[in-house]
């Protein structure tokens, strides 16, 4: 094989080249973040919990729940522990380009039910003792350089203080996470902090419940526990949809259209067009070199080897494309977590997803080369030496 | 003592909408090894097909082929590239240099298929490239090289595995007067030196004076063969 001949046949035409492996970069990295995204909706789905069920009003994720709603489903058999969650919708001032939930929770509750939460610094007893401290996520820390014991300002939008200054909370535990369940950029406060506030006149907000999560106890049956809930509150005043954690987070994704199907289609088409891009590069190749063929018969290379030169030139074209494409992927990956981090704690690019991007390529590269390599293979020596050109 | 070529009632047909045509027509010839013969005739005569049959790029109708004790017409495609590869040079009138090569490369090139070490095929390019004149012009591309250099070059990728025939269409035709003399001596330098045999396809009385021996070919048939040699009292 002529390994420098084909070296200098894709330096031949820089500009070409470039922009084939240009197209096929991108394209394999589209490829990865599509594929990271459906991989990480998947990863945050099945690692959701069995035992947690989430009660929301049947109406919509947006309205509130009555508090006084918690002592009556705490009398269904077989729940264990109920955490109220609300949310709280503030904003980091010092930020405000960035984004991270807060929530109101109940500390009591809170850390039995997420086991895949561990502190890391602080620790959890100072969190649940203090009215107005905080738990927050490692990345998120980690981002704005909060230690334990500082106080950080968050401006409420949907829950004002009437004073106008925003609410404070002291970082009182940072924890991290070991599962895609559970993100590691929210922020958790106690939620009678929240709710005092409002009664007491301290701010202005809605005075309700978002979502009550409920622990089924071991040995007894999430579905039985759902339907009784959903039961209670069949004929009212406001009836209530119990889900599974996964359903829930299902829903929640999908209040973004669906989203997997509509990924794989845009991958489809990514990878259509670069197939065809490739293949039109290689056949000009082809079809300029078929004096350059007919002179290398000539000399006596064999068929095989003529062909077998235009696949090598595709697959090379097409392995530098996936090189840096995957590159492209690698260096993106943090920031793109970063963004992504609030709805999709599970993306990230696994081993399985970069050999995709370079199975994609190796693919490409070779079913392109093949029929312009082919063409070559087949070719009259003397009808290519006649080519004028 | 080198091979001679020798080609025994050798019919080519083309068939070419519907209408079918005799190139050769039970061509016999005969050419001693380390002659330089000249290969004159008007266009369309078959001289380019008769080219190609002794190189091994096309095959007979009919008739047999041999250089040496090898019967071309016996040879898969496969091993006619086997044996071009080892023992015919070409030259053509376009030169057909692969423009993306170097010199030195594109004389390399065909000595891929000989089984010599890098060290060994870019030595022996260097070696041609000298003899062909051109050793301080190794490293330009063929554009950067006039039409005498880069027909020499061509020349030295022809030489470089070491064949014993060469076989060359029109070599001269795009070239001026100067410049066609100087490839013309080259020629016949290495049939003299290195005793190739050497057949060369020429429109131009001049560049046939070069040979030893002139064929002329007319609708496919022999015609007449003149000795130059004898017409200038034996020079060799
Ligand atoms: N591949 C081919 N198909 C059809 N006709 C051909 C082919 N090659 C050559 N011919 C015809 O054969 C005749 C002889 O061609 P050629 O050997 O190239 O002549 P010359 O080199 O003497 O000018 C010409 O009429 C040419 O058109
Ligand atoms: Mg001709």
């Amino acid at each position: 094989m002529p390994w420098k001949l084909l070296w200098r046949n894709v330096l031949g035409h820089p500009v070409r080249s470039l922009l084939t492996v240009g197209a096929v970069a991108i394209a394999v990295f589209l490829v990865c973040v599509l594929q990271a995204v459906t991989s990480g909706l998947t990863r945050t789905l099945s690692s959701a919990a069995a035992n947690r069920l989430l009660v929301q009003s049947a109406v919509s994720l947006f309205v509130d729940l009555p508090l006084s709603y918690q002592q009556k489903i705490a009398a269904v058999p077989g729940i264990e522990a109920i955490c109220k969650w609300q949310w709280f919708g503030g904003r980091y001032e010092q930020d405000k380009g960035g984004f991270f939930p807060q929530f109101g929770i109940d500390p009591d509750t809170f850390a039995a039910s997420y086991p895949e939460i561990t502190i890391v610094e602080g620790s959890y007893a100072d969190f649940q003792r203090e009215r107005t401290a905080c738990m927050v996520g490692i990345d998120t820390a980690t981002k704005y350089g909060w230690k334990i014991g500082q106080t950080v300002p968050i401006a409420g939008t949907i829950f004002q203080r009437t004073d106008g200054r925003p609410w404070e909370f002291t970082v009182r535990a940072i924890y991290t996470s070991n599962s895609a369940a559970v993100d590691k950029i929210s922020l958790y406060f106690p939620f009678h902090y929240l709710q005092e506030s409002v009664e007491q006149g301290g701010a202005i907000g809605p005075d309700g419940v978002g979502v009550y999560m409920l622990r089924v106890a071991k040995g007894s049956d999430p579905l039985a526990v759902q339907q009784a809930v959903d039961g209670m509150f069949a004929n009212g005043p406001q009836r209530v949809q119990t889900t599974t954690e996964a359903e829930f987070n299902r829903q929640f994704i999908s209040m973004l259209g669906d989203v997997p199907t509509l990924l794989q289609l845009i991958g489809g088409a990514v990878l259509f067009a670069i197939f065809f891009a490739v293949l039109n590069t290689m056949l000009m190749a082809g079809r300029e070199r078929t004096r350059a063929i007919g002179v290398m018969k000539a000399l006596g290379f064999t068929d095989h080897t003529t062909g077998a030169l235009l696949v090598a030139e595709s697959l090379l074209l097409c392995m530098l494309g996936a090189a840096l494409g995957i590159g492209l992927g690698l260096a993106a990956e943090a920031p793109f977590a970063a963004a992504t981090g609030a709805f999709l704690p599970g993306f990230g690019f696994d081993e399985a997803t970069l050999w995709l991007g370079a199975g994609i390529a190796l693919g490409t590269g070779l079913v392109a080369g093949l029929l312009p390599g082919w063409r070559a293979a087949r070719m009259n020596t003397i009808a290519a030496l006649r080519e004028v050109g | 003592m080198a091979s001679a070529i020798t080609i025994q009632s050798v019919t080519k047909t083309y068939t070419r909408g519907g209408e079918s045509l005799r190139v050769l027509d039970e061509l016999d010839l005969t050419m001693d090894g380390g002659t330089f013969y000249a290969l004159m005739g008007p266009s369309g005569s078959g001289k380019t097909t008769l080219l190609n049959l002794v190189g091994g790029l096309d095959q007979a109708d009919s008739g047999s082929v041999r250089i040496g004790d090898v019967d071309l017409g016996e040879l898969s495609s496969s091993e006619l590239a086997g044996w071009r590869a080892a023992n015919v040079g070409f030259v053509f009138q376009g030169f057909n240099l692969l423009p993306v090569l170097t010199a030195r490369e594109n004389v390399e090139l065909p000595l891929l298929l000989a089984p010599l070490s890098r060290a060994q095929r870019r030595a022996q390019a260097e070696r041609v490239l000298e003899l062909v004149g051109l050793k301080d012009r190794m490293d330009h591309k063929p554009r950067e090289l006039s039409g005498g250099q880069e027909q020499r070059v061509a020349i030295a990728r022809a030489i470089a595995t070491d064949p014993q025939v060469l076989l060359a269409d029109e070599p001269t035709g795009d070239l001026d007067r100067t410049t066609a003399d100087s490839v013309l001596d080259l020629l016949q330098r290495l049939n003299r030196e290195l005793q190739k045999t050497i057949l060369m396809v020429t429109h131009d009385p001049q560049a046939a004076s070069y040979s030893d021996k002139v064929i002329h070919l007319d609708k496919g048939k022999l015609g007449r063969i003149d000795d130059n040699r004898a017409a200038s009292g034996g020079r060799k």
